[in-house]
C-alpha cells in the first residue's frame, strides 16, 4: 500500500509547511471550503472512517450528533493524549507531518461549524507540543488559521492545551474536564459531548489519527478511502508494534492485514528467534490473545470476533519467555495507578486485583484467588463504572485467566501461606495540619 | 407531572425527578452514598443501581431522571447482585472498626451492608491505610479518619456548593485519593460541622460529640435552634436528660439540610443549671432561702402589690404561648408596662433547599412572634430607659433576655427594686432578686416559635424539666391563677396555641397538626419570604 | 541514542516560593493564555505549567498565587495539582529521571536499567540524590513503546537505552 498518513516519512524537513505544501498539503482544505459543511460530514460518513482512538465509532456519525441549530459556540478537540500502553502512532504523526493533522482539524471544525479548536496533548509530550505550536504558527502565518481563513469568511483559532500526566484524560469527557481546568474525572453520560461538551457547548473530540485521515478523504473522495481495507473497516491504519519483535515501530497498513503479516513481514519476525506466546492487539486495554490467533485479520470486526479489540492499534508482542502472571501484574499496576478514583468498582477493583495478582506472583496465592479476580472483572466492567476504564482493566484480567489460567494455577499450587502480619497498633499521629486532639 | 411505576407501585412525580426521589415517593428506599438531595449529582458510588424494564444495562437511580411510563425495578436479581458487588468493593478497604467508630448506628455502610451486602468477603489482603490521617482534627470541630472514607465527595461538594468556601478538596487520585484542605490548613468555616453530617460513614465526625453517646441510645426530639431568628430545624439528641447534640433537620423553606456551627454547639449549654428550686433573698444572710412554687407565687403576688408602677421584661426567646400569656396576665390584667428587649447579636445565615441564603435579623428565636403578639420591643438603650422610668416591682422573664441584663451594670441599676426573676443559671441580677423562679431549659419546653421569615414552628419537649424548674408559660399560668387573671391554669401548650390562633390574627387558622406536617406555617403577612444575598 | 541536550531544572528552594508574584512577563503570558478560553478556570493547567517552568516545582505558595489570579479556591487548585502526576509538589533534583515501567518497556529490559540506576545513584524511586542532582521516578507508559526502554529526563525522551548508554547519559548530565 502506498503510504498515506506517513507519506512524508523520510522527507527532509517533513514537518515544515513548505514540505507539506509541496506534497499537495492544504489542497483538501481549499476543496472543503467550496463544499457545504453538511456535505463534508456526509463525505466522511460515507468513507466509513471509524475513530482511531480506541472505540472505533464512525467519525462522520459523531459529527452529525452536533446540533447545528444550537446557538452556542461549538468546539472541536483533537485528542492527542496518547497514553494507552503500546500506542505511539499519534506521536509519529505529530513528528512526521503535523500539518496533516492541522489541516484535518480545520476541515473538521468547518464541518461542525466550530470556531475554536484545541489540541489536548499529554503533558509528557513536551517536544511534540513544541512541534505543534510551531506548525500552528506557520499555519496562522499562511492564513490557514485565524480570522477569515483564505478569505472565505470562516474563522478558526487553534490552541495546544497540555495535560499533566493522567491516562484517564484520554477519555473524552475527562479530557473535557481537564481542559476546563479541573481534575480529570469522566462525566456521567448522557449528555454526550456532542450536545454538552467543553464549557457546556457542543463538542466533538477526535483522535489525532482520525483527523489526519480527513484531508485525504476530502481530497480523494469517500469511495477511494472506502476501497482501502475491508467493508466497515475502511482506510489505512497505523499499527504500533512494541515488545519482542526485531523491528518495533509504527507501520501504516490497510485494515484487515493479519497480525502474522505485521509481525513476520513488517517487523522482521520475533526477536532472537523465540516463539510467539501471546499478543495484545489494540493497546493494553484490549484482551490478550494467544499465539494461535495470530492469523486474525487486524480490523475492528475481526479482532472483536476473536475476543479482543483493535482499539488504538497498539500491538504488544510477547515471546515464550514471558511470565503471564508478571505481565498481568504489570498492567494492573498501570490501571491502579491511573484509575481516577471517582467511582467505586474501578477505584477499589483495580487496586484489589493488583493486590491479588501481586500476592500470587510472590508465591502466596490461594485457590480462591481466581474466583476473586473473576468477580472483580465481572463487577468492575460492563456498565458498572462511569467510564470504560473499568472495562479496560477487566478485559486483561479475564483474558489472561482464560488463555493463561494454568500459569496462575501453577503459581497457586506452589504457593506457601502468606506470613501472618501482626496488625499495627495505630498511634495518634500529629501530621502536618494537625493541631492536637 | 409524569407517571412512573416503581416495583409495581404507580407514582406521579414532577418531570425531571430522579429515580431515587420518585422511589422515595412510592415509599421505597434506594440506597445511596454519594447522592444527597441538597448537593449536585455525581453518580459515582454506584450503589443506587436499579433496573429499568426494557433496558439492557442497570442505571444509577440518582443520575437518571424518570420518564413517563417508565417501569423501575429496585429489587430485581440483577440489581441485588450489582449492589452486593458494590458493597463488597466499598468494604474492601474500609476498616471494620465499628465498635470504636463514632458513626456506628448512623452509618450507611452498616445499614446497607446489612440490607444489600454479602455475608462474607473475598478480600484477604491488607487494607489500604492513610498513615497520619487516622485521627486528625482538621478544624475546630471536625475529626477526620481517612481510612474510613469511601470517596463519595459529599463533603467536598458541601463546601463548594453550600458553604461556598471550597475549603475541602479531594487530593491525589485513584484508591489513594483523600480529603484534605489547601496545604492542610485548618478546616474552619461557619458551617464546618455540616461536612460531618453529610459524611455517610465515619470519615468525618464532630469533635464535640465524639464518644459522648452511642447514637442508638440517644433520644431525638424535633426542635428549633435557639441561636437566632432564622429558626433552623434541628433534632435535639438527649440521653437521660442530658443534651448531647443538635443536628440539622430538613426544612426546605428555612435551613435546607444545614445549620451553622454557632447554633449547633449551643446544645451543650442547655445542660447548665444552677437554679433548681424557687428561692427568695434572705435579709440576714447571703444564702437564698428555698421555697415551694406555691409559696413563691404567693411571694410574687405580695411583691407586685407593693408598688403601683409594675414593669415586666419579657424575653424574645420564649415561645409564642408564653409571650401571649405574658401579655394577658402581666400587661392586660395587671396593667404592667412590658418591654421585649431585642439584641441584634452576630448575624448568621444559612441556605435553604432552593440554595437561597436566609439571614438572621437578630439573636432571638422569637422576636417576630413577640411583635406579632403585640409586645412592645426595644433595643438596649430603650431597655435601660424603660427600666429607669420606674422604681416599682419588676418581673424579668428571663434573666438572659438581653445580654445587658446579665451584666453587673444591670444588677447595680436595678438594686433595691422588688425583683422577680425567672432564670436557669445565675447572673448578678438573679443573685440578689427578691424571688427567683427556676426556668425550664429549651429542651424542657414545648412551644412554638416564629422565625424571622414568619414561619411558625413547633419545638417539642425532649424531657421533663429537672428539679423544680417550669417553663415560663406554666409559671405565668400559676401567677395568672393567683392574680385571678381569668386564665385557665390547666392549659396545655397545645390548648395555648389554639388560643393564640383564635385570638391573634397573624396566627389565624393554624393548628398543631399543620405545624407538624408543614415546613413551618407562614404567619399572616409573611407569605412572601425575603432572602438575603 | 539522541545526543544529550537536557537543561537542568532551575529549582527554587521552598522558602523562596512560599509566596510568589507574577512579574510583567508572566502577566503578559497569563493574559495571552486567558484569551484562549471562555472561562478563567480553564487556564489552571497552563498557568501551573508556566509556574513550574519558572520555579522548578509547584509549591503551596504557587498554587495559592494561581488560585488568586484565576479567582479560584486554593484547595481546588491543589486538588487539580495532585490529580496530575507531572506537577512536582516537592522540590526535585536538577534532573528528573522518569523511568517508564509499563509493559512494552519492561519487555525490553527496563528492570535491568532500574537496578543499574538504583545502584549507581544509591536511591530508590521517589528519592533524590544527596547532591540534589537526580530524582528518580517510576512513571507509567510514556507513549513511545516502539523505542523501548525509555527514560524521560526533564522534558526529553532518551530511548532504546542500555545500562552502558545510561551511564554515558548520566555522566553527561551535569
Amino acid at each position: 500500500m502506498e503510504p498515506i498518513l506517513l507519506r512524508a516519512r523520510g522527507e527532509t524537513n517533513s514537518r515544515s509547511i513548505s514540505t507539506y505544501l509541496r506534497l499537495g498539503g492544504y489542497g483538501a482544505l481549499k476543496k472543503a471550503f467550496i463544499m457545504d459543511p453538511a456535505a463534508i460530514r456526509e463525505e466522511v460518513k460515507n468513507s466509513g472512517l471509524r475513530g482511531r482512538g480506541g472505540a472505533g465509532f464512525p467519525a462522520g456519525v459523531k459529527w452529525g450528533f452536533v446540533p447545528q441549530d444550537s446557538p452556542k459556540p461549538k468546539y472541536l478537540i483533537c485528542n492527542a493524549d496518547e497514553s494507552e500502553p503500546g500506542t505511539f502512532k499519534d506521536r509519529e504523526i505529530i513528528h512526521v507531518d503535523p500539518h496533516m493533522l492541522i489541516e484535518g482539524i480545520i476541515i473538521a471544525s468547518y464541518a461542525i461549524s466550530a470556531n475554536t479548536a484545541y489540541i489536548y496533548i499529554r503533558g509528557e509530550f513536551v517536544e511534540e507540543a513544541r512541534i505543534l505550536e510551531q506548525a500552528i504558527a506557520e499555519a496562522y502565518k499562511k492564513k490557514y488559521l485565524g480570522k477569515n481563513i483564505l478569505t472565505t469568511g470562516y474563522d478558526l483559532d487553534l490552541y495546544v492545551h497540555r495535560g499533566a500526566g493522567a491516562y484517564i484524560c484520554g477519555e473524552e469527557t475527562a479530557l473535557i474536564e481537564s481542559i476546563e481546568g479541573k481534575r480529570g474525572l469522566p462525566r456521567l453520560k448522557p449528555p454526550f459531548p456532542a450536545v454538552v461538551g467543553v464549557f457546556g457547548c457542543p463538542t466533538v473530540v477526535n483522535n489525532v489519527e482520525t483527523l489526519a485521515c480527513v484531508p485525504h478523504i476530502i481530497e480523494r473522495g469517500a469511495a477511494w478511502f472506502a476501497s482501502i481495507g475491508r467493508p466497515r473497516n475502511t482506510g489505512p491504519k497505523l499499527f504500533c508494534v512494541s515488545g519482542h519483535v526485531n523491528r518495533p515501530g509504527v507501520y501504516e497498513l490497510p485494515l484487515g492485514v493479519t497480525f502474522r503479516e505485521i509481525i513476520e513481514e513488517h517487523c522482521g519476525g520475533m526477536r532472537d528467534g523465540k516463539a510467539l506466546k501471546a499478543f495484545i492487539p489494540g493497546g493494553s486495554s484490549a484482551p490478550v490473545l494467544p499465539a494461535d490467533k495470530v492469523d486474525t485479520a487486524a480490523d475492528f470486526d475481526a479482532v472483536a470476533e476473536a475476543g479482543s479489540m483493535l482499539g488504538s492499534g497498539g500491538l504488544i508482542v510477547m515471546d515464550e519467555t514471558v511470565d503471564m502472571v508478571w505481565a498481568l501484574e504489570n498492567l494492573l499496576t498501570f490501571y491502579a495507578h491511573e484509575s481516577c478514583g471517582q467511582c467505586t468498582p474501578c477505584r477499589e477493583g483495580s487496586d484489589w486485583a493488583l493486590d491479588v495478582v501481586r500476592r500470587i506472583r510472590r508465591g502466596h496465592g490461594r485457590p480462591e484467588d481466581i474466583e476473586t479476580l473473576q468477580r472483580i472483572a465481572r463487577y468492575a466492567s460492563q456498565g458498572m463504572t462511569i467510564c470504560p476504564l473499568g472495562d479496560a482493566f477487566c478485559g486483561p484480567i479475564t483474558s489472561f485467566l482464560n488463555h493463561f489460567g494454568h500459569e496462575f494455577e501453577a503459581y497457586i499450587e506452589a504457593a506457601t501461606p502468606a506470613p501472618r502480619k501482626k496488625l499495627p497498633i495505630l498511634p495518634v499521629r500529629s501530621g502536618r495540619g494537625t493541631f492536637g486532639l | 407531572m409524569v407517571t412512573v411505576t416503581i416495583d409495581g407501585h404507580e407514582v406521579q412525580v414532577a418531570e425531571g425527578t430522579n429515580i431515587v426521589e420518585a422511589a422515595g415517593k412510592a415509599g421505597i428506599e434506594v440506597p445511596t452514598y454519594c447522592y444527597h438531595p441538597g448537593l449536585s449529582v455525581v453518580g459515582q458510588c454506584r450503589i443506587c443501581f436499579v433496573e429499568i424494564e426494557g433496558q439492557p444495562r442497570l442505571v444509577t437511580a440518582c443520575s437518571t431522571p424518570v420518564a413517563d411510563g417508565m417501569s423501575v425495578l429496585t429489587g430485581s436479581e440483577r440489581v441485588k447482585e450489582a449492589r452486593a458487588a458494590v458493597m463488597e468493593f466499598l468494604l474492601e478497604n474500609h476498616p471494620l472498626d465499628c465498635p470504636v467508630c463514632d458513626q456506628a448506628g448512623e452509618c450507611y455502610l452498616q445499614d446497607y451492608s446489612f440490607e444489600h451486602g454479602l455475608d462474607t468477603t473475598h478480600m484477604v489482603d491488607e487494607r489500604r491505610t492513610f498513615p497520619g490521617f487516622e485521627r486528625r482534627l482538621i478544624g475546630p470541630h471536625v475529626v477526620q479518619n481517612q481510612n474510613r472514607c469511601i470517596q463519595c465527595t459529599r463533603c467536598v461538594r458541601f463546601t463548594q456548593e453550600i458553604s461556598e468556601t471550597s475549603d475541602l478538596t479531594m487530593k491525589a487520585r485513584g484508591n489513594h485519593s483523600y480529603i484534605d484542605t489547601f496545604n492542610s490548613e485548618p478546616y474552619d468555616n461557619p458551617w464546618s460541622a455540616c461536612a460531618a453530617d453529610v459524611c455517610p460513614v465515619g470519615a468525618l465526625t464532630v469533635k464535640e460529640f465524639r464518644f459522648r453517646a452511642r447514637v442508638w441510645h440517644l433520644e431525638e426530639t424535633p426542635s428549633i435552634c435557639p441561636g437566632c431568628s432564622i429558626g433552623c430545624n434541628i433534632s435535639l439528641g438527649n440521653l437521660k436528660g442530658i443534651v448531647h447534640r443538635f443536628v440539622p433537620r430538613h426544612n426546605p423553606e428555612i435551613n435546607g439540610w444545614w445549620m451553622c456551627d454557632y447554633g449547633r454547639f449551643l446544645a451543650e449549654g442547655l445542660n447548665d443549671r444552677d437554679i433548681e428550686q424557687p428561692s427568695r433573698a434572705d435579709a440576714q444572710s447571703e444564702e437564698r432561702a428555698e421555697m415551694s412554687w406555691a409559696e413563691a407565687i404567693d411571694e410574687v403576688a405580695r411583691l407586685i402589690a407593693t408598688g403601683s408602677d409594675v414593669q415586666a421584661v419579657v424575653s424574645a426567646n420564649l415561645p409564642n404561648e408564653a409571650l401571649l400569656l405574658a401579655k394577658k396576665v402581666l400587661a392586660d390584667h395587671l396593667g404592667a408596662r412590658v418591654l421585649t428587649p431585642i439584641n441584634d447579636g452576630e448575624k448568621h445565615k444559612i441556605k435553604n433547599a432552593q440554595r437561597q441564603w436566609i439571614g438572621s435579623v437578630d439573636s432571638h428565636a422569637n422576636s417576630t412572634g413577640a411583635r406579632l403578639i403585640g409586645l412592645p420591643t426595644g433595643d438596649q438603650d430603650a431597655l435601660v430607659k424603660f427600666l429607669e422610668s420606674s422604681n416599682g416591682p419588676l418581673i424579668v422573664l428571663d434573666n438572659r433576655a438581653h445580654p445587658w441584663l446579665a451584666t453587673d451594670a444591670a444588677a447595680a441599676a436595678l438594686k433595691g427594686r422588688p425583683l422577680i426573676v425567672l432564670a436557669r443559671t445565675h447572673t448578678p441580677l438573679s443573685r440578689h432578686a427578691a424571688v427567683v423562679l427556676p426556668l425550664a431549659s429549651w429542651a424542657e419546653t414545648e412551644g412554638t416559635y416564629t422565625s424571622s421569615t414568619g414561619r411558625v414552628q413547633l419545638a417539642q419537649r425532649a424531657f421533663f424539666p429537672k428539679a423544680g424548674a417550669k417553663p415560663a408559660a406554666e409559671a405565668l399560668l400559676l401567677l395568672g391563677a393567683r392574680l385571678e387573671a381569668g386564665t385557665d391554669p390547666n392549659l396545655t401548650p397545645r390548648a395555648m396555641f389554639e388560643e393564640l390562633a383564635a385570638e391573634v390574627p397573624a396566627f389565624a387558622g393554624m393548628t398543631y397538626r399543620r405545624l407538624a406536617g408543614e415546613p413551618g406555617v407562614p404567619a399572616l403577612g409573611f407569605e412572601e419570604v425575603a432572602h438575603v444575598g | 541514542m539522541t545526543p544529550v541536550h537536557t537543561e537542568p531544572l532551575q529549582v527554587t528552594p521552598p522558602a523562596e516560593v512560599a509566596e510568589v508574584h507574577f512579574d510583567d512577563d508572566m502577566e503578559k503570558r497569563i493574559r495571552e493564555i486567558l484569551k484562549r478560553y471562555p472561562t478563567k478556570q480553564a487556564a489552571v493547567l497552563p498557568l501551573l505549567w508556566m509556574c513550574q517552568e519558572r520555579w522548578g516545582w509547584t509549591s503551596p505558595g504557587i498554587m495559592n498565587a494561581v488560585a488568586e489570579r484565576l479567582e479560584l479556591a486554593p484547595a481546588f487548585v491543589e486538588g487539580v495539582v495532585t490529580f496530575y502526576t507531572m506537577y512536582q509538589t516537592e522540590p526535585p533534583g536538577k534532573y528528573l529521571l522518569q523511568v517508564c515501567t509499563t509493559l512494552s518497556c519492561q519487555l525490553c529490559g527496563t528492570s535491568g536499567l532500574v537496578d543499574h540506576l538504583k545502584e549507581r545513584l544509591g536511591i530508590d524511586f521517589g528519592e533524590t540524590t544527596r547532591d540534589g542532582r537526580f530524582t528518580l521516578l517510576d512513571v507509567q507508559c510514556l507513549g513511545a513503546c516502539g523505542e523501548a526502554p525509555i527514560i524521560q529526563v526533564n522534558n526529553d525522551y532518551y530511548t532504546e537505552l542500555t545500562p552502558e548508554k545510561l551511564d554515558q547519559l548520566l555522566d553527561e548530565l551535569v
